[in-house]
C-alpha cells in the first residue's frame, strides 16, 4: 500500500476530516449511494480517519459533486472538497477516468467543454443570437501550463498508453 | 443597469433557445447585457477533480474579464453560478490562493480584485426585481401544474450561495405562481438530477435520475421547471434514457424558467422558444375576458 | 520600617480597618530540624545564627519537630516571654502546616496573619542534597526573604457578615421543587419563583418515566402538594426575578409577578368557565397538538390549582367585548382588574432551577418537522399517548388519527451538531428506549426502529432496559436520519438513513417518525452574572470538586440548567445544592476574606481596569466614580493588583512592597545566578513542593516567591528582577484554559507576557531569561525540567558577565540591566547590607558589585 503519512495534501485532507465522527448523515444524503453502495462518503473519510490512507479504489469519482453531504454534515466536514481532493491525487496519479481526460483535452483545446459547432452556430444565428467573442486560446494554454493541468493530462495519457500495452 | 453576461458554454451552445428566453426577458426589467470572452466557467466536476488551482484560475480570469469592465456577472446556469461563487469565495478568504492565481493572470493582462459580483438570473428576478414586479407585469398567465427543481449548485452549500432555503426551497415556486403556475410539493425535491456522475458511469447517473423522476411523476404535475441548462438537459433528453434503460414511461415536459416568463408576460415570437423542445406540450388556451378573441400557443409538431 | 497604610475599604469593609504597624519590630525565627530531613543537608544552626543579625529579629529558636505539640508550645511561650509581633516558621511547605502554625499563633494572642513561612524542606533539603554548602547559602536567603516581608505585614481581621435565613430557589421544576422542600424541611424559609402558572416543569407533562416506567404525574403530584402545603415555602408563581442586589447571605431581591386575573383563594379549578370562552388558543402543554381556551389551567393536577387568563388572546374582560367567564364563574373568581405586581424579600442563598428548553426541530428542515404532521418530537409522543393528553392516550397518526403500524425513532436531533448544540443531550437515547417500550406495550405488533448514532445507556438500570426493548422486537439500526420525505397522498413518511454497520442504505416507508429532541440551553439572563456556556448552561466553579456551586458566592445552581439531565440526576443535584445552600444559612455568618483586596484611594487612578480582571464581581464603582471591593465576594487571587497600572491594590500578605522586598533580597549576592521562580499557591507552588516530595534534585539558583495566584504577577515584578541583575525569572501559573483556582487569573498572567517581553527587548535582555510556564500540583517532574533549564541559562548569563580576575578593583560593567534601582524599603537595604558582610559562602569574586554612595 502506499505510504500517505508524509504527504502534504494527505495532511490537508487528514486534518479537514478530523472532525467526522461517522454518523452516517452524509451517506444517506448522497444521490448516488442511493443507487449504488460503491459510492459511500462516510467510508472514504473513514479511510483517511481510520486507516490513515487515502482511498484508492477510484469510488470517488461516482461523486456527483450534488454537495448534500457538505451541506447536512452535523460536524461542518467540509465533505465535497474531501472527495475532490481524493480526485485530486487519483488524477495526479494518472487514475482519471477516461471521460474526464477527454474533458480536460477538450478546455484545453477548445476552452471549453461544451464548445462551438456549425450545428450549434446556425441555431443561433436562426434565433437572433449573437456570436459570442471566443477566448485567447494561448491563455487557456498558459493556465493549463501554470496550473500544472498539463501535467495531469500527461500523466493520465501516459497510464492509458501503459494500459493499451 | 448593465451586466457581463455569462450564459456558460452549455447553454450557449447546447440549449439556445433557453439563452434566448433570458436574452428576450431581461430588457424588460432595464437590464442591457455584455457579453465577453469567456472560457467554460469551468466545470467543477471535470475540471476541479483535475486539479484545483487550475479550476480557481479559470474561473480568477473569467470574473477578472468582467470586473476589468466594472461589471457585474449575470450567470444563467446554476453549475456556472456556482463554480464562479465557490471561486471567488476561495479567493476572496484565501489570500496566497488570490495570489498564486494573480501571478498567472498578470501574464495575461488581467488582474482579480474581488470588485464584481455574481448572480443568477434566479436571483435578479426574485430579490432584485421581485415576485409582485414580475405579476404586474403579466399578460397572459400560465395556468400549468408543475413542478420546480432549484437544482444543486444554486442551493448548496447554503452559507455560501444564499439563494434560497436549502432543505425546503420556495423561491422559484413563487417566481412559478407569479405567473399563474400551481407549483406542487413533491418528494426528493432538492436530490440532485444526476448529472455529474454521467461522466464516471452513465448507468449511475441514470439510475440517480429515475429515482428523481419517479418522486416528480407521482404528484402528476403537467411540466418542469429548472434554471439550468445542464438540468434540462438531463431531465428532457435523459428521462428517454431512462426509459430505455429501466423501461420507465417517462415523459414529462421541461421549461427553463424565463421560456415561460416570456410567455406569460406576451412577449413576440415566443414560438421559437418552444420550438426545439423535444417533450412538446399544448398550453392552455389564453381567454383574454378583455378581447373578442382568444389566443392560444400552441406546440405541437 | 515604613509603610503605607491603607485605608480600609467602603461598605462591608468600613469594619475592614488594618491595624496600624508595630512601632518597633518584634520578629521571631524559629528554624525546624524536622528530624533529619533538613537537618541533613542544612546547616540549621548556620542560620539560625544568621538569623540573629537580620533586622528585626529578637529571638530565635531552633526545633527538632517544631509542628509538634512540643513546638507549638514553645512558640507560643517564646510569643508571650518575649512579646514577639511578627513569627517566621523556617521548616516545610506552607501548604503543608501554615494553618498549624497560625492556629498557635492564634492561641497565643498574635494575629494569625503575622505569621509565615519560609520552605526550607521541599525547596532546599530535599532538592539539594548533593551540595549541603549551597543548600544552606539558599536557607539562609530564603529566611531573609521572610523576614524582609514580616517587616510590612499587617495584621488582619477576621470579619464575618450576617446571613438572612431564606432561601431564594428560582424554578420549580423537579429540580427547584426537590431543593425548595429540602431547604424548607431543615427550617429555612424558602422563596420559591417560578415563570409558569404551576410548578412541575416538563416532569408535569411526561407520561411515564424511565426506567421504572411509572406514572410521571403521579409520582409528581404528591410533591407537588408538600411545595403548596409547606409552611417554610412561600410559592411565587407567574414571576420571573426583576432585580437582585446585595451579595452573599444579603440579597435583596426584587420578583416582578404577572397578572392572572384569578383569585387563586376562590378559583376551586370547576372548569365551568371552560365552556364559555369563546377564544380557542393552542395548547402549550399539549405541544399545540390541540386547543385550549384563553382562560386555562395547564393540567389538573395543577399547583396553584388555579385558572389563569392568557390576557393577551382574551377578547377583553368586560361586557362590551366579552366577559363570558366573569358571568359564568359561580365563585367570582375573575379579577379583571388585576395587575402585574412587585414583591420584594431579602434572602441569603439563591438556588438557580431554571431547567433546559426542548431543543426546537425547526432547525432542522430535512427532517421535516412542521411540514410533515406525522413526523412528532418526543414531548408530542409524551402528550399523544398521556391518557390526559388530546387523544386520550391513544397513539395515532395526527395526519388521518389512524394508528401507525410502523414506528422509526430518529436520535440526536438538535444534538451533536453544529448548527444547532453540539454536545450530547444526555436523556433522549433512554428516552428514546422508553418511547419504543410504550409503544409495543400499546401496540405490541407495530413495528418500532431506532435509529442512533451511540446508544448511550448511562445510567442506573438503563442497560436491563435496554435489553428488555431488544426482547420486545424493538430493533436497532446503527446510523442517524439523513432526511425524511412525505408521499403526498397517504402522508407516510420515507425516512432515508445508512445502516452504518453494513454499509447499506435503508430508504424505508413508517407511519410515523418520532425525532428525540435533545435539550437547549436557557441559562443566562439572570440579575447576578453567572456565568454559562456558550450553548447557555451555567457554569460551575469545579467541574469534579465543586459541580453545584458558581464563582458568585452563595449562588447555586442545579437540574437542567447546569446542564441537560434526565429526573433522577436533577433530583440528586438540587439536594446537593439545597444542602450547600444550608450550609450558609446554617451558619448563620459568611467569612469575609481577611486577606481581600483594598483599594488605596488616594492612588486610584479610577481607570476601572481592576473591574474587568475580577472574576467575582467583587470590584464595584458605588455611582461616584470610586472604586471599591466587597470583602465577601473578594478571594484575594490579587489578578486586580497585578494589572493596576497605579499600584493602587493592597493585597494584604502579598502586597507589591512585599514582593519586592523578597526580589531585592533574593538578588542581593550574585543575581545573575539566580532565578527569581514565581509560583502560585494552588498549581505551581504544589508542584515545586512535589518535585522535593518526590526527591527530584536540581540545582540551587531558585528563590520562590509565592502567590496565592499567578494572576497576581505583574509586569513590574519580573522587571524590577531583571533591573537588579537577575539571571532568570520564571512566571508559572496553573494549565490553560481552565485550571486557574480563581477562574481566569492565568489568562491575564498569560497576556501581560508579551509586554514583558517587549520591554526586555528594548533593554537587550535574552529571551531565553524569562519564562512564563504552566505546571500544575501533579507536575513534579515538569518543576524538576524547568529548574534544569533555566540553572542552564542563568548560568550562561553569568558566564557572560564575568570579568578577567585582574580588574578586580574597577567597577563591573553590567551587560543587561540598567542603573541599580534604590531598594525600596530600609529593611531591605539594611538586609542588603549584613548578608553582604555576614554570608559565609558568599563567593568573593570579581564580579561583585561596587555599591556607589547608594
Amino acid at each position: 500500500m502506499v505510504d500517505d503519512s508524509h504527504n502534504q495534501e494527505f495532511e490537508e485532507l487528514r486534518k479537514a476530516a478530523r472532525p467526522c465522527f461517522q454518523c452516517g448523515i452524509c451517506a444517506s444524503s448522497c444521490p448516488v449511494f442511493r443507487v449504488t453502495p460503491q459510492m459511500n462518503p462516510r467510508m472514504s473519510v473513514d479511510s483517511i480517519i481510520t486507516d490513515g490512507e487515502i482511498p484508492r479504489e477510484g469510488a470517488e469519482w461516482l461523486c456527483a459533486f450534488c454537495l448534500m453531504c457538505e451541506e447536512r454534515c452535523p460536524m461542518g466536514v467540509s465533505l465535497a472538497e474531501i472527495l475532490m481532493g481524493i480526485k485530486n491525487i487519483s488524477s495526479k496519479e494518472g487514475k482519471a477516468p477516461p471521460d474526464y481526460v477527454e474533458s480536460g483535452e477538450a478546455l484545453l483545446a477548445k476552452g471549453s467543454l461544451s464548445p462551438t459547432s456549425n450545428r450549434s452556430d446556425k441555431k443561433r444565428v436562426a434565433l437572433g443570437l449573437p456570436d459570442l467573442p471566443q477566448p485567447d486560446l494561448e491563455q487557456v494554454k498558459l493556465i493549463f501550463k501554470a496550473t500544472g493541468a498539463y501535467d495531469v493530462l500527461e500523466a493520465n495519457r501516459a497510464a492509458v498508453k501503459e494500459e493499451a500495452e | 443597469m448593465k451586466y457581463a453576461f455569462f450564459p456558460g458554454c452549455t447553454m450557449a451552445n447546447r440549449l439556445q433557445f433557453a439563452e434566448k428566453s433570458v436574452r428576450m426577458v431581461v430588457p424588460e426589467f432595464g437590464i442591457e447585457l455584455v457579453d465577453l470572452a469567456f472560457t467554460c466557467c469551468p466545470e467543477q466536476n471535470s475540471v476541479r477533480s483535475l486539479s484545483e488551482d487550475t479550476w480557481v484560475t479559470f474561473a480568477a480570469r473569467n470574473i477578472a474579464l468582467a470586473e476589468a469592465e466594472s461589471l457585474d456577472i449575470l450567470t444563467a446556469c446554476a453549475g456556472c453560478h456556482e463554480s464562479l461563487t465557490l471561486a471567488k469565495y476561495e479567493l476572496d478568504t484565501n489570500p496566497e490562493r488570490k495570489e498564486k492565481a494573480n501571478e498567472i493572470l498578470e501574464d495575461m493582462g488581467l488582474e482579480y480584485k474581488g470588485t464584481s459580483s455574481i448572480i443568477h438570473v434566479h436571483q435578479f428576478l426574485f430579490d432584485e426585481i421581485g415576485v409582485e414586479t414580475i405579476s404586474a407585469k403579466v399578460v397572459r398567465p400560465v395556468p400549468i401544474k408543475v413542478v420546480t427543481h432549484s437544482g444543486c449548485h444554486l442551493l448548496r452549500p447554503q452559507k455560501i450561495m444564499q439563494v434560497d432555503d436549502a432543505e425546503a426551497p420556495v423561491k422559484l415556486d413563487m417566481l412559478c405562481e407569479a405567473i399563474g403556475m400551481e407549483s406542487l410539493e413533491y418528494m426528493d425535491k432538492v436530490m440532485c438530477c444526476g448529472a455529474g456522475v454521467r461522466k464516471t458511469d452513465s448507468e449511475t447517473s441514470y439510475a440517480v435520475l429515475r429515482e428523481k423522476m419517479t418522486s416528480i411523476t407521482m404528484v402528476e404535475p403537467d411540466a418542469m421547471i429548472v434554471f439550468c441548462p445542464t438540468c434540462f438537459i438531463t431531465f428532457e433528453s435523459g428521462q428517454r434514457v431512462t426509459n430505455r434503460l429501466f423501461g420507465t414511461e417517462f415523459k414529462l415536459p421541461v421549461f427553463y424558467y424565463t421560456e415561460l416568463l416570456a410567455i406569460a408576460m406576451g412577449l413576440p415570437d415566443t414560438d421559437m422558444l418552444l420550438a426545439d423542445h423535444r417533450v412538446k406540450i399544448e398550453l392552455p388556451k389564453f381567454v383574454d375576458t378583455k378581447k373578442e378573441d382568444s389566443e392560444s400557443i400552441s406546440t405541437g409538431l | 520600617m515604613t509603610t503605607s497604610n491603607p485605608e480600609g475599604d467602603s461598605s462591608v469593609s468600613s469594619e475592614l480597618e488594618v491595624v496600624s504597624a508595630d512601632s518597633e519590630l518584634r520578629i521571631g525565627v524559629f528554624p525546624c530540624m524536622c528530624g533529619k530531613n533538613i537537618g541533613a543537608v542544612v546547616d540549621i544552626d548556620s542560620v539560625a545564627e544568621y538569623a540573629k543579625t537580620l533586622p528585626g529579629v529578637v529571638f530565635v529558636q531552633v526545633n527538632r519537630y517544631t509542628c509538634a505539640d512540643p513546638g507549638q508550645r514553645e512558640i507560643e511561650e517564646a510569643i508571650k516571654e518575649h512579646e514577639l509581633n511578627r513569627v517566621i516558621v523556617v521548616s516545610c511547605s506552607p501548604t503543608m502546616h501554615e494553618d498549624t502554625f497560625r492556629k498557635a499563633v492564634k492561641d497565643a494572642g498574635l494575629n494569625p496573619y503575622l505569621c509565615i513561612m519560609a520552605n526550607i524542606r521541599e525547596h532546599v533539603s530535599w532538592v539539594h542534597r548533593d551540595d549541603p554548602e549551597a543548600a544552606t547559602v539558599k536557607a539562609k536567603d530564603l529566611v531573609a526573604m521572610a523576614v524582609a516581608k514580616a517587616a510590612t505585614l499587617e495584621s488582619q481581621k477576621e470579619l464575618d457578615v450576617p446571613v438572612t435565613q431564606a432561601a431564594l430557589v428560582v424554578g420549580a421544576g423537579v429540580a427547584g421543587m426537590q431543593a425548595a422542600l429540602d431547604l424548607a424541611d431543615a427550617g429555612f424559609k424558602v422563596n420559591l419563583v417560578e415563570r409558569e402558572s404551576t410548578i412541575g416543569g416538563i416532569m408535569a407533562i411526561l407520561d411515564k418515566v424511565f426506567p421504572q416506567n411509572d406514572c410521571s404525574i403521579c409520582i409528581l403530584g404528591p410533591k407537588m402538594v408538600d411545595v403548596a402545603k409547606h409552611p417554610n415555602i412561600n410559592l411565587i408563581t407567574m414571576a420571573e426575578v426583576e432585580t437582585i442586589s446585595g451579595y452573599v447571605g444579603n440579597f435583596d431581591v426584587r420578583v416582578k409577578q404577572r397578572a392572572r386575573f384569578v383569585d387563586i383563594s376562590k378559583c376551586t379549578s370547576c372548569g365551568d368557565c371552560v365552556e364559555v370562552c369563546p377564544v380557542d388558543v393552542p395548547s402549550r402543554t399539549d405541544q399545540s397538538l390541540t386547543w385550549q381556551k384563553a382562560i386555562q389551567i395547564p393540567f389538573p393536577q395543577a399547583v396553584p390549582s388555579s385558572y389563569f387568563i392568557d390576557h393577551k388572546s382574551c377578547l377583553g374582560m368586560d361586557l362590551i367585548r366579552c366577559g363570558k367567564c366573569i358571568d359564568r364563574c359561580e365563585k367570582q373568581a375573575i379579577v379583571s382588574s388585576d395587575t402585574d405586581r412587585y414583591i420584594d424579600f431579602e434572602v441569603g442563598v439563591i438556588i438557580l432551577a431554571t431547567g433546559f428548553k426542548p431543543a426546537s426541530p425547526e432547525k432542522i428542515p430535512r427532517l421535516g418537522w412542521g411540514r410533515y404532521p406525522n413526523v412528532i418530537t418526543s414531548l408530542e409522543f409524551e402528550r399523544l399517548i398521556n391518557a390526559a393528553g388530546p387523544t386520550e392516550g391513544s397513539l395515532v397518526r395526527p395526519s388521518d388519527l389512524t394508528k401507525p403500524t410502523s414506528v422509526a425513532i430518529a436520535q440526536c436531533v438538535g444534538s451533536r451538531s453544529i448548527d444547532t448544540t453540539p454536545a450530547c443531550s444526555n436523556f433522549c437515547c433512554a428516552e428514546s428506549v422508553k418511547c419504543a417500550l410504550l409503544i409495543k406495550e400499546h401496540y405490541p405488533e407495530t413495528e418500532v426502529t431506532i435509529y442512533y448514532q451511540d446508544l448511550r445507556m448511562h445510567g442506573k438500570y438503563f442497560e436491563e432496559q435496554y435489553l428488555k426493548a431488544r426482547e420486545e422486537g424493538v430493533k436497532f439500526v446503527r446510523g442517524r436520519v439523513g432526511e425524511i420525505q412525505q408521499y403526498p397522498k397517504t402522508k407516510n413518511l420515507r425516512v432515508s438513513v445508512e445502516d452504518t454497520t453494513h454499509n447499506k442504505l435503508h430508504l424505508l416507508d413508517y407511519d410515523m417518525v418520532i425525532l428525540s429532541m435533545g435539550a437547549e440551553g436557557q441559562s443566562g439572563n439572570f440579575p447576578i452574572p453567572v456565568s454559562v456556556t456558550s450553548d447557555s448552561f451555567y457554569i460551575e466553579s469545579h467541574p469534579k470538586l465543586r459541580p453545584v456551586d458558581t464563582s458568585s458566592a452563595g449562588v447555586f445552581i442545579c437540574g437542567g440548567a447546569e446542564s441537560p439531565k434526565d429526573i433522577r440526576d436533577s433530583v440528586i443535584q438540587a439536594s446537593a445544592a439545597a444542602g450547600r445552600a444550608a450550609i450558609i444559612l446554617q451558619r448563620g455568618r459568611y467569612p469575609i476574606e481577611a486577606l481581600s483586596a483594598r483599594i488605596l484611594q488616594d492612588k486610584c487612578n479610577r481607570c476601572g481596569t481592576c473591574v474587568e480582571r475580577c472574576p467575582y464581581g467583587a470590584i464595584s464603582e458605588d455611582g461616584t466614580g470610586k472604586f471599591t471591593v466587597m470583602g465577601a465576594l473578594c478571594q484575594a487571587c490579587g489578578t486586580c493588583a497585578g494589572d493596576c497600572p497605579k499600584d493602587a491594590i493592597y493585597m494584604p500578605n502579598f502586597t507589591s512592597e512585599q514582593i519586592e522586598a523578597q526580589i531585592e533580597i533574593a538578588l542581593t549576592d550574585n543575581p545573575e545566578e539566580k532565578i527569581v521562580a514565581f509560583a502560585c499557591n494552588f498549581c505551581s507552588y504544589r508542584g515545586s513542593d512535589l518535585a522535593g516530595i518526590s526527591r527530584m534534585q536540581y540545582p540551587t539558583n531558585a528563590r520562590v516567591i509565592r502567590s496565592i495566584c499567578s494572576g497576581r504577577y505583574s509586569t513590574k515584578f519580573a522587571q524590577k528582577a531583571f533591573e537588579l541583575g537577575a539571571g532568570a525569572v520564571l512566571y508559572s501559573g496553573c494549565h490553560l484554559p481552565s485550571d486557574c483556582h480563581f477562574q481566569t487569573g492565568n489568562h491575564w498572567m498569560a497576556k501581560r507576557e508579551p509586554r514583558i517581553r517587549g520591554w526586555m527587548k528594548r533593554n537587550n535582555i535574552d529571551n531565553e531569561r524569562f519564562r512564563v510556564e504552566w505546571v500544575s500540583a501533579s507536575e513534579g517532574k515538569k518543576w524538576q525540567t524547568i529548574m534544569n533549564e533555566m540553572a542552564e541559562v542563568a548560568e550562561m548569563h553569568k558566564k557572560s558577565t564575568l570579568k578577567p580576575e585582574k580588574s578586580i578593583t574597577k567597577p563591573k560593567k553590567k551587560t543587561a540591566s540598567k542603573t541599580k534601582s534604590k531598594p525600596k524599603s530600609k529593611a531591605a537595604a539594611k538586609i542588603k547590607k549584613k548578608t553582604k558582610s555576614n554570608s559565609s559562602s558568599a563567593k568573593k569574586s570579581a564580579t561583585k558589585k561596587k555599591k556607589g554612595g547608594k
